[in-house]
């Protein structure tokens, strides 16, 4: 024994907290060391499949919701009566086997899959469409617009609906490909505080049931939303179609591209969704796979002849001058680098009416031809407020910068003020501002959305912001009458009035579009089925895993 | 000092008051409108929506009341509503709070501790080779910038070598623990599951070193020029006159004293980190208060905002009541006072 009794005890009960250390330590240090971050392990079938992106979610309610990531949650989980193939042209059966309209364009009459079920079992039915379209627009929304100019929506037996409009929309089908429309369960939807009512906009309260519940019929559940964080879905057990290739996916918020791309690369997610031209260039993973798509988003510039800080006028031969003098293929390399298409009139490519439309391109001497004409050869200053951001690859504040050197080559001096985008909101539709920048995407596949939004009609948003209330010069009927004449044409006709509209949105030059970005689609080799959609971004249904 | 204490927590009530109303007004004023992330851009121009949006976000009242409605909420624990995740704010802060705390205790403690370490050895071998180092190391920390240094660790130890993992708590394959605490770290253990525990510190390491060596740059510097004020004074020189051995002189004798100054450093850094480990949080996907500042701040969504200028002016008020207990405690002569 030792001569401190103590000590050899307090050595002994040392030596045994040491050992029960180890002990309790051992499985935690085996599962670092052992853990499946070390290696980017082939994943089980059931393992959830991870889709880094930042997410922008404002509501889960097909009604209100309103964004990016919205589009996929909404498509996935609220099925739409029509689909959208994967050559994001051709309308597809889903919620409805085949549909017919009248001959002008009026009447539409949808047949209901009679298997189609929701989530919790229960039959689809005309009702519940009927019932959700009412909702759609009665919440007066983010995307109840899509309901406008329906007058009624009947249900005169379970499996067929039949919408009449207000006027003739030829575009009504192409709308109703958008996710918002897709049907909701309206028994449980109405058990939670939902209602289609005149006034849902102020009696429904079903918005926070929406935010951890669904009640939809697509191949997706929500699982469990946790605002900024994730989105987990679950496969729908009674989808119509059968059992999903993935049964589990999370959405996982990641701001950042280059952090997209790292826990791509690292086996942290299985498919990165905001990976802009540059970043891509730097994954080397062998184990990934990068395709670059032509997407149907674009970056555009706006000129608003009624804008306050204006100091001089901008009048149609300043605004061409303006736009003759832009760099439209420096633009694309300068921002993208080359990654992107050239767009012509503020209607997407392969949209209706935008074949043959002219390819714009930058002529010096015809801008200094037009601002000589204008009185305005020795140059003038422009204020360019803008947001502040990065939007599908493009930094909007390095693209005002070649637009204010490519002005500089023709003496207009532009003064560059990026902005908060909610801030730009109000400055935009307060005083106006002379030069700015901003993007769009598709709702669904059809170019009314764009003329109704772009065009230089009367109410139009960009028509407002343009000034056309207070200075007639701004407004184009013409376009007006043809958007009337497209939406009452036949399917095959359409597209000639579109291709008229396009043309003279082109020459309004109020809207030039400089870049409709490519998407990068980064994926892990192990994953299939991934593509980029119009109306619904990534179609969570297809995709499988080897 | 309990009447000191109970006096300072008396105060704070009428304090947050005034951090409130400050806030409402300075967030009112911003020329910004909200409900772009509410409704979306499309519809900012349609009349009937935007009336309605108003209307229901109460965005249609006057300023002054819509102040006495929020204060008169917050009097009754309601925060109110995010107009961005559509959940009560403080559910969202709720969610939010445990894992910045988790992230910020962690890099605290990190950059405490090796900041005091190094800021004594600096004071110690004054202008010799460790000192020189151990500067260096500390004005790396405090003048990289967490979104270049986060990025470049995650793309070394998570991207080249595998060691660590990816952005984010746990892996997003893994489901997170029952909440009890919200550290995933301790509600892992709580249920035995051992896994997730290894997965949530591992994940914590990289956050943790990132933001911690920001805090060690400022903890070692403030110690190394408090210990080089305090090892000239008389009763350091009496300490080694008397025999004192030299770690005994450094960390019972100079330490101690040297810690009075760094104390109000470290109260504060945690104070800020709450809601200021913005970067990191945005860098390592981590889902704290820091972000959630950030997002509401750029929609402009003001129950967010003030719910998180409630919390962070709290964490104020809490540290430096906190520090000065702390002063007390490490200085009889303030205890006594």
């Amino acid at each position: 024994m030792n001569k401190d009794g103590t000590n050899m005890a307090g050595q002994r009960g040392m030596a045994r907290l040491t050992r029960r250390a180890l002990l309790l330590a051992a499985p935690v240090l085996a599962s670092i060391c052992g853990g499946p971050w070390l290696a980017p392990a082939a994943q089980a079938a059931d393992t959830p499949l991870v889709i880094a992106r930042a997410m922008d979610i404002n509501s889960l309610d097909p009604a209100r919701t309103w964004c990016d990531t919205c589009q996929i949650y909404v498509s996935n989980v609220y099925e739409s009566l029509i689909g959208l193939g994967p050559d994001n042209k051709t309308l597809t059966p889903r919620l409805a086997t085949k549909w017919e309209s009248n001959a002008d364009q009026t009447q539409f009459t949808f047949h209901l899959d009679p298997d189609a079920v929701f989530s919790d079992g229960s039959p689809v039915e005309a009702k519940d469409v009927k019932w959700s379209w009412e909702r759609l627009h009665n919440i007066k929304g983010g995307p109840s617009f899509m309901m406008d100019g329906v007058k009624s929506i009947e249900a005169p037996d379970a499996h067929t609906v039949v919408v009449t409009m207000e006027a003739p929309n030829s575009e009504f089908l192409g709308i109703l490909t958008a996710p918002y429309t897709g049907a909701v369960n309206s028994d449980v939807a109405i058990a939670n505080g939902a209602n289609a009512n005149a006034d849902a906009d102020k009696s429904d309260t079903s918005e926070a049931w929406f935010m951890a519940n669904s009640a939809g019929s697509g191949p997706y559940v929500l699982a469990d939303y946790k605002a900024d964080d994730e989105l987990r879905f679950k496969a729908n057990p009674n989808y119509k179609h059968g059992k999903v290739g993935i049964s589990e996916i999370v959405i996982k918020n990641t701001k950042d591209a280059v952090a997209q791309a790292q826990l791509l690369e690292s086996g942290g997610a299985d498919i990165a969704m905001q990976i802009d031209p540059d970043t891509a260039k730097t994954i080397k993973s062998d184990s990934v796979a990068i395709e670059t798509v032509p997407s149907y988003n674009f970056v555009y510039v706006a000129i608003s002849p009624g804008a306050k800080g204006n100091t001089v006028k901008l009048t149609k031969e300043v605004r061409q001058a303006i736009g003759y003098a832009l760099d439209y293929n420096g633009t694309v390399d300068f921002t993208v680098g080359g990654q992107g298409k050239l767009q012509p009139a503020p209607i997407p490519n392969g949209f209706p009416g935008t074949a043959d439309l002219p390819t714009p391109t930058q002529d010096i001497a015809k801008a200094k031809e037009l601002l000589e004409k204008a009185g305005l050869g020795s140059g003038f200053e422009i204020n360019a407020e803008f947001p502040n951001m990065n939007v599908y690859g493009v930094d909007l504040s390095l693209l005002m910068q070649k637009v204010q050197q490519d002005l500089a080559k023709v003496n207009i001096k532009v003064g560059l003020t990026p902005l908060e985008f909610s801030v730009w909101r109000t400055h935009v539709r307060g005083d106006g501002i002379p030069l700015t920048a901003v993007f769009y995407a598709p709702d669904y596949f059809g170019s009314a959305q764009y003329i109704q939004y772009f065009a230089m009609m009367e109410g139009t948003p960009w028509w407002k912001r343009a000034g056309g209330a207070n200075d007639a010069s701004i407004t184009n009927a013409k376009e007006g009458d043809l958007l009337k004449q497209a939406l009452a044409a036949p399917e095959a006709e359409k597209d000639k009035f579109f291709h008229d509209i396009a043309m003279e949105m082109i020459n309004d030059r109020v809207i030039i579009p400089l870049v409709s970005p490519n998407v990068v689609l980064a994926y892990a080799k192990s994953v299939k089925g991934v593509r980029y959609s119009a109306c619904c971004n990534l179609p969570l249904g297809e995709i499988t895993r080897e | 000092m309990y009447r000191y204490i109970i006096r300072r927590l008396i105060a704070m009530p009428l304090l947050l008051l005034g951090i409130v109303s400050i806030a409402f007004l300075i967030t009112h004023f911003t020329k910004g409108d909200p409900l772009i992330s509410i409704i979306g851009e499309r519809q900012m121009d349609n009349p009937v929506v935007i009336a309605a949006a108003r209307a229901r976000w109460g965005l249609d009242r006057s300023l002054p009341e819509q102040y006495l409605i929020y204060v008169g909420s917050l009097l009754t624990g309601d925060f109110g509503t995010s107009l961005r995740t559509k959940q009560g704010v403080g559910r969202d802060l709720a969610v939010r709070l445990p894992a910045t705390l988790e992230l910020v205790i962690a890099a605290m403690l990190l950059g405490s501790l090796v900041g005091i370490t190094l800021g004594v050895v600096a004071a110690r071998y004054r202008d010799r080779a460790a000192d020189h180092l151990a500067r260096l190391f500390a004005l790396i920390g405090s003048s990289l910038p967490v979104f270049w240094s986060g990025l470049i660790l995650l793309f070394i130890f998570s991207v080249q070598v595998h060691l660590l993992p990816g952005p984010g708590r746990l892996d997003a394959r893994t489901t997170a623990p029952p909440i009890v605490t919200g550290f995933y770290t301790l509600d892992s253990l709580f249920v035995g599951d051992l896994s997730t525990f290894a997965e949530a510190i591992t994940h914590l390491i990289l956050p943790a070193c990132v933001l911690g060596w920001t805090v060690m740059g400022l903890v070692s510097r403030q110690v190394r020029a408090s210990m080089l004020e305090v090892l000239h004074q008389d009763y350091i020189v009496a300490a080694r006159a008397k025999g004192a051995s030299e770690p005994r002189v450094l960390v019972n004798h100079a330490l101690r004293n040297a810690l009075i100054p760094t104390l109000t450093v470290i109260g504060f850094s945690f104070a800020y980190l709450i809601t200021g480990a913005v970067l990191s949080e945005t860098i390592f996907s981590w889902p704290g208060v820091g972000s959630y500042a950030v997002d509401a701040t750029r929609s402009l969504d003001y129950p967010a905002i003030m719910g998180v200028t409630i919390v962070g002016g709290t964490a104020f008020l809490l540290t430096n009541l906190a520090t000065d207990i702390g002063y007390a405690f490490v200085d009889p002569r303030i205890r006594f006072r």
